[in-house]
């Protein structure tokens, strides 16, 4: 049993945003770009077509490019997610490991055919 | 008019029952008109924790079918003369009561008590929907398990849709000395990641099990510190600023020795 909040037939719009948080059991579906204003918690679940950007911090599992977009990133302040999907490749966090304290927005993306992480730097 | 309070978890063996038993008697103490519904049907031990097992003639579900009155359902407590219970069935089909059925219940038994407290079975079906239907706020339980914050996330969640907002959270089963070593969840992990009001936080107490065991909730016992936890908790929910009390467990000579020279 899951609610979705918003189900990917609802598109019309390339981008949505969502104005609350997250719980467990709660998913988001979306065939553009989602903006989350809150935390996602572990348990809640999201998947984009596009771009995913949580104001908060990211800890459920998220799906960006679900639809084969291997240019979709996944933001985050907090980005500490539980599972990590962009288009086909999917990454977890690491085994037996506290998340860290990192305190800046990270960035997920596809490069050189590889997930990786990195400090979000403000594009000039 | 009263108000009906519904105490839930999602998962089980979290303490939503001691909680229910010691809530409501701590609510009788204060003077109130306190009716505590057991809606577990099938694994019903409200009864049980309140030890008035013995005394049961007519439960919930003969109420509903209308096999007998309200009034001749509901079993007054050995201690208090102003709280009473409404037990479940135990061998009945569960399936006979609806969510109609407990808001009309919620609704009359209202209308004479101060409060109503339910009783929520564990898990998100059938039984958890009954519990939350006549209710006009919600308690939320937990433990400092990762499994049981999941679980309390998602019965939030799931509170929310239903029209209960801003449900209140006990974290139950706190052990100061495991969180103090980094060995435990933390209150605040726990309040950054299910955000919502902190109703109070019952110490992991030996005399909780004695106490349940023998049917006398320990709400009334004045030596114990969880008692002394759900006694501010009833303060709380009748509205009187109540600071959270520390548990902070008090250092023995030895401990303070061991202390000075190191080692734990």
């Amino acid at each position: 049993m899951t609610e979705a909040i918003i189900k990917a037939d609802e598109a019309g719009e390339n981008t949505i945003l969502v104005q609350k948080s997250l719980r467990s059991g709660q998913t988001v579906e979306f065939p553009g770009n989602v903006v989350i204003l809150g935390d996602v918690n572990p348990g809640a679940e999201i998947i984009a077509g596009g771009h995913i950007v949580v104001m908060g911090a990211l800890r459920g599992v998220v799906h960006a490019g679900a639809l084969g977009d291997e240019t979709a990133t996944i933001t985050a302040f907090q980005l500490e997610p539980t599972q990590l999907r962009i288009a086909t490749h999917i990454t977890r966090s690491p085994d037996g490991t506290d998340a860290p304290d990192i305190i800046h927005p990270e960035i997920a993306m596809i490069r050189n055919g590889v997930v990786v992480i990195e400090k979000y730097v403000v594009p000039k | 008019m009263g108000e009906v309070l519904v105490i839930t978890s999602g998962k089980g063996g979290v303490g939503k029952t001691t909680s229910t038993a010691n809530i409501g008697t701590g609510l009788a103490m204060l003077g109130k008109q306190v009716v505590m519904v057991d809606t577990d049907i099938g694994l019903r031990n409200l009864d049980v924790v309140l030890g008035l097992e013995n005394r049961i003639v007519y439960d919930i579900v003969d109420v509903v079918r209308g096999n007998c009155r309200l009034k001749q359902a509901l079993i007054k407590d050995k201690r208090f003369e102003n709280m009473f219970l409404l037990p479940a069935a135990q061998t009945k089909d569960k399936t006979s009561v609806t969510e109609e059925h407990m808001k009309a219940l919620a609704e009359q038994l209202k209308a004479e008590f101060d409060y109503v407290i339910i009783d929520c079975p564990a898990g998100i079906e059938h039984g958890f929907k009954n519990a939350i239907a006549g209710a006009d706020h919600a308690i939320v339980v937990t433990t400092p398990e990762v499994s049981a914050v999941r679980d309390a996330d998602r019965i939030i969640g799931l509170l929310e849709a239903s029209g209960l907002e801003s449900p209140k959270l006990i974290i139950n089963r706190i052990r100061t000395k495991m969180v103090q070593a980094g060995d435990m969840m933390a209150v605040d992990d726990m309040m950054e990641i299910l955000a919502v009001d902190l109703l109070g936080i019952v110490p992991d107490d030996d005399t909780i099990v004695i106490s349940t065991n023998r049917g006398e909730p320990a709400v009334t016992d004045e030596d114990s510190k969880a008692g002394q936890a759900y006694r501010n908790i009833t303060r709380r929910i009748i509205g009187e600023e109540v600071p959270l009390m520390s548990l902070e467990e008090k250092q023995g000579f030895l401990d303070k020795l061991k202390t000075l020279f190191g080692s734990k």
